[in-house]
């Protein structure tokens, strides 16, 4: 085995974090010092996991680097390893940008705050335990490290102690998350308890032969405690609580990355460690999760008042379209949920963002008390309507290329299995879109758009060290869009091809033939071809937008000379209006789709109802869901 | 619990005067020797920091706040993480993976100093959990002073005015 300096990467990479995050601690309130350490923290795993793009994504190489020297010794892997494949290179850099973006925000946004010291150490904290779990090739490390991520995410959800709301959240959070890392730790021990080794390689050499009972109970729970993680459907209420009431810089961060832990978790599980993926029963549970995700949260989201909160339910939203992607287990949809996971980190936090800056300039985010913001606040709303555009799959931005590839490998998948359950699926991804953009008209509507209101006369844009992070994610969810033949040849193709041939994984990790010695009944779970039929050109579908955007101002310009002719004002004119002056009347974003929520109001009623908010609710959805999965795991493997 | 529940206990008192030297020096026995006997760094941290707990209990929170400094505490602990990176780092200034022993021939199996950077890794968790579960318990510790009705819990009066301002009689 060759040590290249870039063999140390990975591990420095997640010890930056918590070295940070410690010396964040040493400066005490020495503001400027701490906010160097911080970037500095935040921007040298970023650049450090942008190095192994060369070697790890387009080389096909993969780092395996066995902690204190501690290699495998006949055939058993003693040590704690880190092994770092395209898979995982993926979701690291997607953390990374996340949370590099996210950290310089808040540089500015939590000026407001109290307690900010410990801010940046929950937050370096955060960060650095959800870089080591998809970096980390052990699987108790990953429960570590995944307990570490959830309590510094449960400090950073109350961070503002002053609001009830987010001690209650936090609580929430801590209970019902205290679940999924519990189903997640026994399943671990029934793992290590089966194989010997708690290497994620040699288990996925060992275990797919040996599908004992145990080990299907130990799949069940690793799957509930993963998807709790990335809050799937029946877990997704903590979701909205935690993000409505954390600061808008956590939210992206527990929407952008805490949740692709969850799924990262999921991939690593079905198709790597259980080999499970093959069986259609599992395709079907992760489809069928996906699709109540995806539709539950949409319509959830339409009844929001709170920004915030929508954003939460629309973020559960696309981990279901990921979840859906990522359960047909062919190519193409693996493919697409690998690219919806980074779209869906760019846009949303973009989203929250935003979102965080009209709460930066109103102190609110409650949709009813904003409106009109686009006059104060013109570059917040031009960013506002990239992150919209982007979510609700509005060409050239990046929602649109994914969720294509989306609908498209439901429709393949249809037709290759022939059943229409598939193309039904489908029909649920397009129109949960249609019902995400309906919900960012709304919001666009009546937090941007209308009238302005009189108490929000003195709102302005946020500073510029609050700008730039949003406008590096806008361009980036621009790029995403405009070129995803680089994107898919750089950074989703190898991670596809990772998960499509598992044998180089177990291979460097344990030598040799190792993998073909004790994984006798290998078969690739997938075409490893990925092929994306059907015309897309961004180029032309911008010259389209081009020349509507030119006809409109066109027409605009034309029109310019009737507007300036200002009605005098008339006594006469009263007549029509009943003598009364114009007042302030704001059509809220609520009442756009009126007649629509009229005609569900039975449904949207009962889902309000049943979203309680009462932890012990919650609670007891999150053992149903756990004891379902089960049940259904040992009916149907 | 009575809310006006003193603990102005003189036997109170001497016990912990008594157990702390034992409970500090039986913690940081178990800290240096984490390498060849049972326990460790972790185990031996929490043995020391019930110091913090024995203090409470003699002294009161008066006690503990003219004893320790609980900022310094805090600070105390970021410096045992980071001394614990420092020590895996070792392994890779030496050419080595991350946590690498690299004084691995330093004395003969069974003595104090026989296990190179393992043994200091290990006294660098010692001290951040001597450190960390030490200011913890002084959170807990001075939350319940700060709630009301608890003010004086388990202070002594120790001048005449201090007294005369609470009201005792005795």
């Amino acid at each position: 085995m060759t040590y290249d300096v870039y063999m140390h990467f990975p591990v420095i990479a997640i010890m930056t974090f918590f070295v940070g995050a410690f010396i964040v601690t040493l400066c005490g309130s020495k503001e400027k010092i701490r906010n160097v350490v911080a970037g500095l923290a935040v921007l040298i795993p970023l650049t450090l996991l942008a190095l192994l793009i060369k070697p790890v994504m387009v080389d096909g190489e993969i780092i395996v680097y066995w902690m204190g020297n501690w290699e495998p010794v006949e055939g058993y892997a003693i040590g704690i390893a880190i092994e770092v494949d395209a898979l995982s290179l993926f979701f690291g850099l997607l953390v990374a940008i996340a949370v590099a973006l996210s950290g310089f925000y808040s540089f500015q946004y939590i000026r407001q705050d109290d307690a900010r010291g410990s801010y940046f150490t929950l937050y370096l904290m955060l960060s650095g335990g959800v870089m080591g779990i998809v970096l980390s090739g052990d699987l108790f490390n990953i429960y570590v490290m995944l307990e570490v991520m959830t309590f510094a995410a449960v400090g950073l959800t109350a961070f503002r102690t002053w609001n009830p709301n987010a001690r209650e959240a936090a609580f929430k959070y801590l209970t019902v998350g205290s679940v999924g890392s519990t189903c997640a730790l026994l399943g671990i021990a029934l793992v290590y308890a089966q194989c010997h080794t708690l290497n994620l390689a040699q288990i996925s050499a060992i275990l797919p032969d040996n599908m004992t009972p145990t080990m299907v109970l130990a799949f069940a729970l690793l799957f509930a405690g993963f998807g709790c993680k990335s809050f799937m459907f029946p877990f997704h209420p903590l979701a909205a609580d935690a993000h409505g009431a954390a600061p808008s810089s956590v939210s992206v961060l527990i929407s952008g990355v805490f949740t692709k832990t969850g799924v990262y978790g999921i991939i690593r599980v079905c198709y790597f460690l259980f080999r499970t993926m093959g069986n259609e029963a599992v395709q079907v549970l992760l489809i069928v999760i996906g699709c109540i995700s995806m539709f539950v949260c949409v319509t959830m989201a339409l009844n929001q008042h709170d920004f915030k909160r929508l954003l939460a339910f629309h973020s559960i939203s696309q981990i279901g379209y990921i979840l859906t992607s990522l359960g047909l287990c062919t190519a193409l949809g693996v493919a697409g949920g690998l690219y919806h996971a980074i779209n869906h980190t760019l846009f949303k936090g973009l989203l929250f963002l935003t979102a965080g800056s009209v709460l930066y300039a109103t102190g609110t985010t409650y949709l009813e008390k904003l409106g009109g913001l686009a006059r104060k606040m013109p570059k917040t709303t031009i960013l506002f309507l990239v992150g919209a555009f982007s979510i609700s799959g509005i060409p050239p931005f990046n929602g649109f290329y994914s969720k294509w590839m989306i609908y498209q490998a439901t429709f393949e998948k249809s037709a290759e299995t022939g059943n229409i359950f598939y193309a039904l699926v489908t029909v649920v991804c397009v129109v949960t879109s249609v019902m995400t953009l309906a919900s960012f008209v709304k919001v666009g509507h009546s937090v941007f758009f209308g009238q302005l209101r009189p108490e929000l006369e003195g709102a302005k844009d946020p500073p510029l060290g609050m700008r730039v992070p949003m406008w590096i994610m806008a361009a980036l969810c621009a790029f995403s869009g405009l070129f995803p033949n680089i994107m898919l040849d750089y950074v989703i193709v190898p991670a596809v091809n990772a998960v499509y041939n598992v044998i180089p994984y177990i291979d460097t990790a344990m030598g040799a033939d190792y993998a073909a010695t004790h994984l006798t009944s290998y078969m690739p779970l997938m075409n490893g071809q990925l092929s994306v039929i059907g015309a897309w050109s961004p180029l032309s579908w911008l010259l389209l937008f081009a020349i509507a955007l030119a006809a409109v101002l066109l027409v605009s310009l034309l029109g310019r000379s009737n507007r300036s002719v200002t009605c005098v004002e008339d006594s006469k004119h009263a007549v029509f209006f009943g003598g009364e002056q114009a007042e302030y009347s704001h059509a809220a974003g609520g009442d756009l789709f009126w007649g629509f929520k009229h005609n569900l109001r039975h449904y949207l009623g009962y889902m309000s109802r049943v979203h309680t908010g009462v932890t012990n609710d919650y609670m007891v959805w999150a053992l149903t869901a756990l004891a379902v999965i089960i049940a259904y795991c040992f009916a149907f493997i | 619990m009575k809310k006006n529940w003193k603990k102005d206990d003189l036997i109170v008192r001497s016990l912990a005067d008594n157990y702390l030297p034992i409970a500090i020096v039986l913690g940081f026995y178990v800290i240096l020797h984490g390498n060849i006997s049972p326990g460790g760094g972790f185990q031996g941290g929490v043995l020391a920091a019930s110091g913090v707990l024995l203090l409470y209990l003699g002294y009161g929170f008066r006690g503990i706040a003219s004893a320790l400094n609980m900022e310094r505490m805090h600070k105390l602990e970021a410096i045992g993480a980071l001394a614990y990176v420092f020590f895996g780092l070792l392994g890779i200034f030496a050419g080595y993976n991350f946590c690498r022993n690299i004084l691995f021939d330093s004395g003969s199996i069974g003595d104090l100093w026989s296990s190179g950077t393992i043994a200091l890794m290990n006294y660098a968790v010692g001290f951040k959990v001597l450190t960390g579960v030490g200011f913890l318990l002084l959170l807990i510790i001075a939350l319940l002073a700060t709630e009301p009705g608890h003010e004086h819990d388990g202070t002594i009066t120790t001048t005449e005015q201090e007294a005369l301002e609470r009201g005792d009689s005795e």
